[in-house]
């Protein structure tokens, strides 16, 4: 009877989200399980490879059953010193935008690669993340990370994603848009980290120039700072880039809470930018987001988002709805599916759209 | 003292309180602002494609990201930026690729961007819909017609870009170069006293001259066999019996130095059949 009632709901949930965009909001499960991100990720600041903790995790609890026996249990350690990783997305994406025809495509969102060759194990590493499509390859990150104190202290040099609030794999979230800084956007620079107890702390040095190469002098400093308990956990980010362009500064909050089966996320962002425009901008973009695991295996995520592109303008703010269902039948694969509402001003028909997606999503 | 973090457990109300209070921000209603989200100030309409593509592509779609200290790339696409940074400079991506090259769009770096050419990675707007065919239209038709950043008349008559390019390697087989200028030049003026080719032993290459139907700013020599491989010389006359000016009279300033006439050279080399760069 359970299971006609679990059926019932989960076509409920997929007529109501049927039918592109990518939602990757993966820190919701470090809330969920009360973890920091490097529990589950090789970078302490969370997202690409998985550790072995990670990749046992996405077997025994994430997928709502496991197929194989227990010799079979994937590690991504290929071999003594080195491990792989990987993610792929294919996506078919419907969009209707007022006043245009509406469209609908297949398209490959992502297909990723990681290597992480542990040379000193738990201590020195050498970590590259290549995108393999859409497009020609192109490497996102390649560092060379040390632990300076095993599990505690490490430095990291070369080219990365930086630290700044929750990182979400959605890159076309209004927060990562207003940082700027996202999975698309690595900067190349050095990274202090500490982990301590329920502490996160990273602070970053970078040419601030967003994967392009060094135009001017300055640099950008970027840092967040996180404190997890098992049910809640808050954190703080700050950003300053001086640029010849003009110099630009951000700071933002995050937080998540538990409430038994429901995990709820937030942060907000605030930037100052004097290289927007003749005077700058103020910009801020919020965002909420619930996470219901309705059973194991089975997600339902609604996010509300909020963006001020420029506080000294009035009415022209911009919001985004979602509603997106994940469901993670057997182990390292996701079938997930939603819809983006977006409302902005009605002189603009683009922030006006409705996407809706389905998409594959295969990891290890 | 040791801070008892858990002792600042934030009630269940507070959190919901917070969150509520982000829930509750609205979108703006859009009064008073154009289609960017900028207030409308008075001024001109836009007069050429390069404003226009400004107006209704790049200000509305692209500038949520590309804009500012931290545009991914470096590519800036706001009104004061776009320019300057999209013509004639490589593509941080491709690097063998100008983001716009003047008078080929197929082999802009922008334009396959925006059709979402697989060898140039995601399409953009990344994750927004396609843009539309005509907006696509737009974008090509301007930079095929040498992207000009004016429609306003110019003081002097100058080479915008050629194809190939200074010190390029062009592929083997080649038998046109195209010349673009920044303003519609006087066809009658476009003869052997205006335009040379020469090959690597200073010797005259034979071709034909054109201007091709509605694109009078492009100049195309046409050669009756593809250019053997090697080193050529291309001259854009602007002094001797009829130097090349446009419709307005004004003479071809070929060495840029603010002044009628100059001659423009432009050296190229042709590579082999079947090598390799």
């Amino acid at each position: 009877m359970n299971g006609v009632k679990n059926l019932v709901r989960l076509t409920a949930a997929l007529a109501l989200f049927a039918a592109a965009g990518a939602v990757q909001a993966e820190p919701y499960l470090a809330a969920q399980m009360g973890l920091k991100c490097a529990q589950c990720h090789v970078n302490p600041t969370g997202g690409g490879m998985r550790t072995v903790f990670g990749n046992t995790y996405a077997q025994t609890t994430l997928a709502a059953r496991r197929l194989g026996g227990e010799e079979d249990l994937w590690t991504g350690q290929v071999m003594k010193f080195l491990s792989v990783g990987g993610n792929a997305r294919a996506n078919f994406n419907y969009t209707d935008v007022p006043n245009q025809d509406t469209t609908n495509e297949f398209a490959v969102e992502e297909a990723r690669a990681y290597l992480d060759f542990g040379v000193i194990p738990n201590r020195l590493s050498v970590y590259i993340d290549q995108r393999f499509a859409p497009g020609s390859a192109t490497n996102l990150e390649a560092n060379i990370r040390y632990w300076i104190t095993e599990n505690s202290i490490y430095v990291k040099a070369g080219r990365m994603y930086l630290p700044f609030g929750y990182r979400f794999e959605d890159d076309n979230a209004f927060v990562r848009q207003l940082s700027g800084i996202n999975m698309q956007a690595p900067d190349e620079g050095v990274e202090f980290g500490f982990e301590t107890g329920a502490w996160s702390t990273q602070f970053a040095l970078s040419n601030g120039t967003a994967g392009a190469p060094e135009a001017d002098e300055g640099k950008q400093i970027s840092a967040r700072t996180e404190y997890a308990a098992s049910v809640w956990r808050v954190g703080v980010s700050a950003l300053s880039n001086d640029t010849d362009a003009g110099d630009r500064f951000g700071a933002g909050l995050f937080g998540a809470y538990r409430l038994g089966p429901v995990t709820l996320l937030g942060e907000v962002d605030y930037f100052d930018d004097d290289s927007i425009g003749t005077g700058g901008r103020k910009l801020m973009g919020s965002l909420v987001e619930a996470d219901w695991k309705v059973l194991q295996g089975h997600n339902l995520k609604l996010t509300y988002e909020w963006l001020e592109p420029d506080d000294d303008v009035d009415e022209d703010e911009q919001t985004r709805t979602s509603v997106l269902y994940e469901w993670s039948p057997i182990q390292f694969v996701q079938l997930r599916g939603g819809v983006r509402f977006y409302d902005g001003i009605p002189q603009n028909d683009q922030q006006n759209r409705t996407q809706a997606f389905l998409q594959l999503h295969g990891f290890f | 003292m040791i801070i008892q973090f858990n002792k600042l457990l934030p009630s269940r109300g507070i959190f919901g309180l917070s969150v509520l209070m982000l829930a509750s921000c609205t979108a703006g209603d859009g009064t008073g602002l154009d289609a960017g989200g900028r207030p409308i100030t008075p001024g001109p309409p836009a007069n050429n494609d390069f404003q226009q593509i400004q107006a209704t592509i790049f200000t509305p779609s692209c500038t949520g990201c590309h804009a500012g200290a931290n545009a991914p790339q470096g590519l800036r696409l706001d009104a004061g930026n776009s320019y300057a940074l999209l013509v004639n400079v490589a593509s941080s991506e491709v690097p063998s690729l100008l983001r716009v090259n003047p008078g080929n769009p197929d082999n802009s770096y922008l334009v396959r961007k925006i059709q979402g050419n697989a060898s140039v990675g995601a399409r953009m707007p990344l994750g927004g819909p396609p843009l539309t065919q005509a907006q696509i239209d737009l974008v090509r038709g301007w930079i095929a017609a040498g992207a000009p950043s004016s429609a306003a008349p110019v003081d002097q008559l100058r080479v915008a870009s050629t194809i190939p390019a200074a010190t390029e390697q062009a592929a083997a087989g080649l038998s046109k170069v195209t010349v673009i200028f920044n303003n519609d030049v006087d066809s009658s003026l476009v003869s052997s006293n205006s335009f040379e080719l020469r090959d690597a032993s200073d010797r005259l290459v034979k071709a034909e001259m054109r201007v091709p139907a509605g694109r009078q700013n492009v100049v195309e020599l046409i050669t009756p066999q593809p250019l053997a491989a090697g080193s050529y010389q291309l001259s854009v006359l602007g002094d001797g019996p009829a130097p090349l000016a446009d419709e307005g009279g004004r003479v071809l300033d070929g060495d840029a130095d603010g002044k009628p006439g100059g001659d423009l050279l432009i050296p190229f080399d042709v590579k082999e059949e079947g090598s390799f760069r």
